[in-house]
């Protein structure tokens, strides 16, 4: 099988800013890709790329086999991050519109749209103005849109921002049967604990430059650092001396909650018992690192402080478009 | 595949301005309104002219022959009748130049109806004459103390107006042909109503007339007839004679321009609405999944031209159903309605574009006042000039004017539908420059537009449109 998206040493600048850099990537067909990186990363400005909403600076860049996806946008839907819908329209002639545009017209895109507007629990607004909608409700309506033509491409920026769990899961579902099908699906989020439950293969964006592209897996399996992770007794703790123990890299985390990574030959059991005597601790445990943390670790290395307060915060909550 | 896609997004601009409420009932139904209103409007004015004026009107009379006459002139009825001829002469004239059949109702009659129903709102003046030798002043303290009272009309003491009619009004001391008669002077309260104050100077003039005809032993009905010359233009066409139509003639040019002025204002108005309507709500992305920019564009463009062209059609129709009905359609020749086509689509794809890519750069419809204003200049400057391009369609002015695009197409418009068309060398010449820049437009706008529909956050000025057309 050949690849859905090849990028080489692509690059894109906005005035003296520079967005993305020295990109290359390979997108087999058929296979699940995650862009991970936090907000401002560059992952939106590559998606664009790929789209041919914007145009790279320099680099080579082929979609389905083509030079640019204008060729064939028919055969890729894309969820945009800045999404929005006609308000003034019925959700119904919307859909049929977009659909309209991407080829399938007739009386079989009106019935598409009936079963896809029932198959996302929206088939009573199908006369309603999309105006009427929730945001969630609208989001449904979008990615309809963005799919309703069966693509070969599924490109996703930030599908799940502004869902509830409920619908997030539908999302979920929705586009790894998309997956099922046999399209290539590729979908951002700056929340990675999503990238690690959906994807089979990472792309780590990180100031514009791609940091890391491997398999779940191998990505897991590559990385040597193992994390203790503290629950402080009490607050007011200062953990700077933990960094003095052997075998510590970094200390992290934020309140009551403390993350000491370890290097590679660090004794894991004689750490811990160190951490233990130095600061009250409720609870104690070592455990596998997660992407967010094999993040930091490549972050940190890249000589970058200023990750973790990019992160911290991130995998808790929901954080609404690129800076 | 790329045409299929601009149709669709063409359609979908035409449905959504086009088939609204909104713009049925602005486009038509709201004319169709102001047409029909307008004859009420002008009945109502006919009918009932405010609460009548009621007040004394002094005459001093030193020639001592028309103080009795004004008073005459100066009854309700007198008055009534005056207007009520007025009117008459007046629809006379209109319906002799639009050829719309002249009632044949007995005129008599109807100057009788006429002025019974103008006597409801004539000026209720009563009329004291004073003594020849009394002082002007003393008697125009009425005047100022009436004004001070602010005593409302209606009240038939309350001192409007003074006459003064002067010695020699009538009889001359030097009676040689050509010498100057004296004449009267007039002083009315502040505030007088206007229609009240020429019912008084006509009535005056008129008796001060009379008396002179009388003393000199000349015949009014006799001078009359010698005054009067009997006239009647006619044009010579190939459906045979007929009145002639200066009105029409000088309003056509403008009726095209305006016309076109319309058709290209709704629809580039439209577009620049939609685009940033697209821009603020997000769904540009969306749409740009599935189309390109240009065919955005170009589907944009298109479909709100079909809008201007439907006012286009519309209005034009009817005006030329005005001018059939009014016998005067042959002074529409179909070069000109061809023309009219033409002009419009190279004025609309100028200022459409230009317009689009204003939307495209800004974020809401208040950032775009600034950028749109001078694009609007350009188009009010032939409509500014329609004097002079119009008394003298082959001036210098015009002829310029006629090769600077985006003025050029009204200005050809204005011309060809003169009363002295430009050559057709120059019209071709026209056409051609202004394709140019219309092509030119649509080139730099695709540039903004591409650029400018993904740009959210500050609003551009005309030095980062320009940096976007570079870029692009």
């Amino acid at each position: 099988m050949g690849d859905a998206i090849v990028l080489e040493n692509v690059r894109k600048t906005f005035g003296d800013k520079v967005a993305v850099e020295g990109m290359d990537l390979r997108v087999p067909q058929g296979s699940l890709y995650g862009f991970i990186g936090p907000n401002g990363a560059g992952k939106t400005t590559t998606i664009r790329m790929i789209m041919s909403i914007i145009f790279p600076d320099a680099g080579r860049l082929s979609v389905l086999g083509k030079a640019s996806a204008v060729e064939s946008k028919d055969r890729i839907g894309y969820l945009p991050e800045e999404r929005g819908v006609y308000r003034k329209m019925k959700v119904g002639a919307f859909l049929r519109h977009m659909a309209a545009l991407k080829g399938v017209s007739g009386p079989a895109a009106g019935g598409k749209v009936r079963d896809w507007l029932e198959r996302v629990a929206l088939g009573e607004v199908e006369r309603k103005k999309c105006e009427e909608l929730s945001k969630g409700m609208q989001q449904k309506v979008q990615f309809v849109a963005s799919i309703i033509h069966e693509p070969e491409l599924v490109i996703l920026d930030e599908p799940f921002s502004g869902l509830d769990p409920v619908n997030r899961r539908l999302m979920r579902d929705l586009f790894l049967e998309q997956h099922k099908r046999g399209a290539t699906v590729i979908f951002s989020t700056h929340q990675m604990h999503q990238a690690e439950e959906l994807c089979d293969h990472i792309v780590m964006i990180h100031r514009g430059r791609k940091v890391l592209d491997d398999t779940l897996d191998a990505i897991r399996s590559q990385s040597d650092s193992r994390i203790v992770a503290v629950r402080l007794a009490r607050g007011g703790v200062d953990p700077g001396p933990l960094s003095a123990i052997a075998g510590v890299r970094h200390t992290g985390g934020a309140g009551l909650e403390l993350e000491v990574s370890l290097s590679p030959e660090a004794d894991a059991p004689r750490v811990i018992a160190e951490v233990a005597q130095r600061v009250p601790v409720e609870s104690i445990a070592l455990r596998r690192p997660n992407l967010e943390d094999i993040f930091v670790e490549i972050a940190t290395d890249a000589g970058d402080a200023s990750v973790r307060e990019a992160l911290a915060g991130v995998g808790a909550g929901e954080i609404e478009g690129e800076a | 595949m790329g045409a299929n896609k601009i149709l669709r997004i063409a359609r979908r601009e035409y449905v959504s301005t086009a088939m609204t409420k909104g713009f049925i009932i602005g486009a038509f139904i709201v004319p169709l309104i102001i047409m029909a209103i307008i004859p009420v409007i002008i009945w109502l004015t006919m009918r009932a002219k405010g609460p009548a004026v009621e007040g004394e009107v002094a005459i001093i009379d030193r020639s001592g022959v028309v103080a009795s006459a004004i008073a005459e002139n100066l009854t309700p009825e007198s008055i009534a009748r005056r207007q009520a001829e007025d009117v008459l002469r007046a629809q006379e004239k209109i319906s002799e130049e639009f050829a719309v059949p002249a009632q044949s109702t007995d005129q008599k009659a109807l100057v009788e109806t006429t002025t019974n129903l103008a006597l409801g709102s004539a000026p209720n003046l009563r009329v004291v004459t004073l003594d020849s030798a009394d002082d002007p002043e003393a008697e125009k303290a009425p005047i100022l103390e009436a004004a001070k009272r602010r005593v409302a009309d209606g009240d038939q003491t309350t001192r409007v107006a003074l006459i003064v009619v002067s010695p020699d009004a009538v009889h001359r001391d030097d009676a040689a042909p050509g010498n100057p008669f004296g004449g009267y002077e007039l002083f009315v309260r502040t505030k007088l109503d206007d229609r009240v104050i020429d019912a008084i100077r006509y009535a005056a003039s008129e008796a001060i007339r009379e008396a002179r005809y009388a003393s000199s032993g000349l015949n009014r009905a006799e001078l009359d007839a010698l005054w009067k010359v009997e006239q009647h233009t006619r044009e010579v066409t190939e459906q045979g004679e007929r009145a002639s139509s200066e009105a029409v003639t000088q309003m056509l040019p403008l009726g095209f321009m305006i016309l076109m002025m319309i058709s290209v204002m709704v629809g580039g108005q439209y577009l620049l609405t939609t685009t940033i309507e697209e821009k603020s709500s997000r769904v540009i992305e969306v749409l740009l999944s599935a189309v390109s920019p240009m065919q955005l564009m170009a589907g944009k463009i298109f479909g709100q031209m079909c809008v201007g062209l439907t006012l286009l059609v519309v209005y034009s129709g009817l005006g030329i159903f005005g001018l059939i009905s009014a016998a005067r359609a042959d002074l529409v020749e179909p070069r000109a309605v061809v023309l009219l086509l033409i002009f419009f689509l190279l004025a609309y794809l100028m200022i459409a574009s230009l317009l689009a890519a204003v939307g495209s750069a800004v974020n809401e419809l208040r950032e775009a006042q600034s950028l749109q204003t001078p694009v609007m200049m350009l188009i009010m400057l032939p409509y500014m000039l329609w004097l002079p391009i119009s008394r003298d369609p082959n001036s210098g002015l015009a002829l310029v004017l006629s090769f600077v695009p985006p003025a050029g197409p009204f200005v050809m418009m204005m011309r060809v539908a003169s009363t002295d068309p430009p050559p057709a060398l120059q019209i071709l010449l026209c056409i051609a420059v202004n394709a140019i820049g219309a092509y030119a437009c649509l080139w730099a706008a695709a540039k903004i537009f591409r650029v400018g529909l993904l740009m959210h956050g500050k609003a551009p000025n005309y030095k980062t449109l320009l940096t976007w057309i570079r870029m692009a």
